[in-house]
């Protein structure tokens, strides 16, 4: 367990050092900030403006940067041997990939929890209230990120990073689509629907991890909700890192 | 005591990389394995430190298995040509090695600095491993391969890519470890290198080993470079 962490430690400051990262984060601090102005091209609906594009940029920033940083930590890892430093010491294969996990997640955190204060500024600034209600819809927004970075950590296990981006944003465009296909299962014939419902179960329903349309209209969801949908990335984030380490053990190195 | 009992290890089931090979070396002694290129042993020193796992035969390093984390404590390991994490610097990264074994962990900034003085990359301590030429590198690879002062050193192909005042440099240090009373096991090239520092060595062609046993003894009246080259011509 504290090698996870040292490792995590060493994953941290590896990733948050990212040249390409900063350029990323300044992109959407810059992004954040010109909410502003879309926002006041809007009549009256100055700060709702802001709020929607600035949850929305927060999501898509974040997701490109645990894409770009999840891709190819453990690849990385592989191929150029530093692993060889790793399991010649007392660590195990598992401390390996839960310390890149928790390393990256935190790397992921601060930079979203920095565009949240960008946001939360510009909000305030606009004239707004402090707007606590979208610190839950970013939080969400982090576990349905902790998701992603276990399932590039899979992915880049066996994979390249190129080819563990595209099946990532398949099965984050699968992942937002599941309450749709549930439905659909429904009303369709007995094969189809296990097949639909098989498909609903494997696949994360990353739409659990989504309130910012209510956020920004100043619903308030319920605490069991959001605590449903936290367990619900714990187990899916658990199994997932658990199935990489399955593979790695298996890997020739 | 390091034990190899008929070890072998393929690729892809078709490359024999290591075919039944088994050797003895006894606690203190400094082994050299040599080879040409491809033969082997990068593949054995990985099983060796528990990187990799045998298809058949034992390794006990000690008592124990190098599978075992807690055999590990008491190894290190520089692997050939070492890549880091390139945006830590130098002392973060022997901080990190030294953090991942049980009694190392925690050990003071100087005591760290102390190491990087002895393979000279101290002044370099700060700056991000990003920046290290070739020769420094080896340099931290082997400062991280000692940071857990172990009884079993294992060094693929220390003294590559060093100048002629890293190599001294370096030689010096296992000279040192090898009085402390180490079992020092490396795989190398330079064979002039070899024949200084080496009790005994091994040589290993296509995974098979040829010979094993002490320096002199092989090489008979001729240098190791010359014996070492016509007995690898000859087969
Ligand atoms: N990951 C791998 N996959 C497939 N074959 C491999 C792999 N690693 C090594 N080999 C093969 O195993 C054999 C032994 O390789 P190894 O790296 O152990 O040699 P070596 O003695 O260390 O050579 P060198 O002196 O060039 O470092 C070679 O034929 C090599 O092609
Ligand atoms: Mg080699």
């Amino acid at each position: 367990m504290k090698n996870t962490l040292v490792i995590a430690k060493s994953t941290f400051r590896q990733t948050i050092r990212d040249k390409i990262l900063y350029g990323i984060v300044v992109f959407a601090l810059i992004f954040l900030g010109s909410t502003v102005v879309l926002g006041s091209l809007s009549l009256g609906e100055e700060v709702f403006v802001i709020r929607n594009l600035g949850l929305a940029g927060i999501y898509i920033f974040g997701l490109i940067i645990t894409i770009f940083l999840g891709a190819t930590i453990v690849y990385d890892e592989v191929e150029k041997r530093t692993t060889y430093f790793l399991l010649s010491k007392p660590v195990s294969r598992a401390d390996v990939v839960m310390g890149k996990f928790l390393g990256l997640l935190a790397a992921v955190s601060i930079t979203t929890l920095l565009m949240l204060g960008a946001y939360l500024l510009t909000v305030v600034l606009s004239g707004g209230n402090f707007d606590y209600l979208s610190i839950g819809a970013v939080f969400l927004q982090i576990m349905e990120m902790a998701v992603l970075i276990a399932i590039l950590i899979l992915f880049s296990v066996f994979t390249t990073p190129l080819a563990a981006t595209i099946y990532t944003i398949l099965i984050l465009y699968i992942g937002h689509l599941l309450p749709l296909i549930k439905q659909y299962a429904l009303n369709s014939g007995l094969v189809a629907k296990y097949i639909l419902t098989a498909v609903y179960y494997i696949f994360p329903n990353l739409e659990k991890f989504d309130i910012r349309n209510l956020i920004v209209h100043q619903i308030q969801v319920s605490f069991k909700e959001s605590a449903i949908s936290v367990g619900y990335a714990v187990i899916y984030v658990v199994l997932v890192v658990y199935l990489a380490q399955l593979l790695l053990n298996k890997k020739e190195l | 005591m390091i034990l190899i009992k008929n070890i072998s290890k393929t690729y892809d089931g078709i490359t024999n990389a290591v075919d039944n090979l088994s050797l003895t070396i006894q606690s203190g002694s400094v082994f050299g394995f040599l080879g040409p290129n491809g033969a082997g042993k990068t593949t054995a020193i990985k099983m060796l430190v528990g990187i990799n796992t045998p298809d058949a035969g034992s390794i006990m390093i000690g008592d124990e298995s190098p599978l075992a984390v807690s055999t590990r404590e008491n190894i290190g390991f520089m692997p050939e040509e070492p890549h880091f994490y390139d945006q830590l610097t130098g002392l973060e990264f022997l901080e990190f090695s030294s953090d991942l074994f049980k009694n190392s962990r925690g050990k003071s900034k100087t005591e760290l600095e102390e190491i990087l003085k002895k393979v000279n990359i101290y002044e370099a301590r700060h700056s991000k491993i990003r920046t290290y030429s070739k020769g420094m590198k080896q340099r931290l690879g082997f400062a991280q391969a000692i940071v857990n002062d172990p009884t079993y050193i294992f060094l693929d192909e220390p003294l590559e890519g060093l100048d002629p005042i890293g190599r001294r440099e370096i030689k010096k240090i296992i000279e040192t470890i090898k009085e402390e009373g180490k079992t020092i096991f490396f795989n190398s090239h330079i064979l002039a290198d070899v024949e200084a520092l080496c009790d005994q060595i091994g040589i290993i062609h296509k995974g098979r080993l040829i010979y094993s046993g002490p320096v002199n003894q092989f090489r008979k009246d001729m240098s190791l470079e010359d014996q070492f080259v016509k007995t690898i011509k000859s087969l």
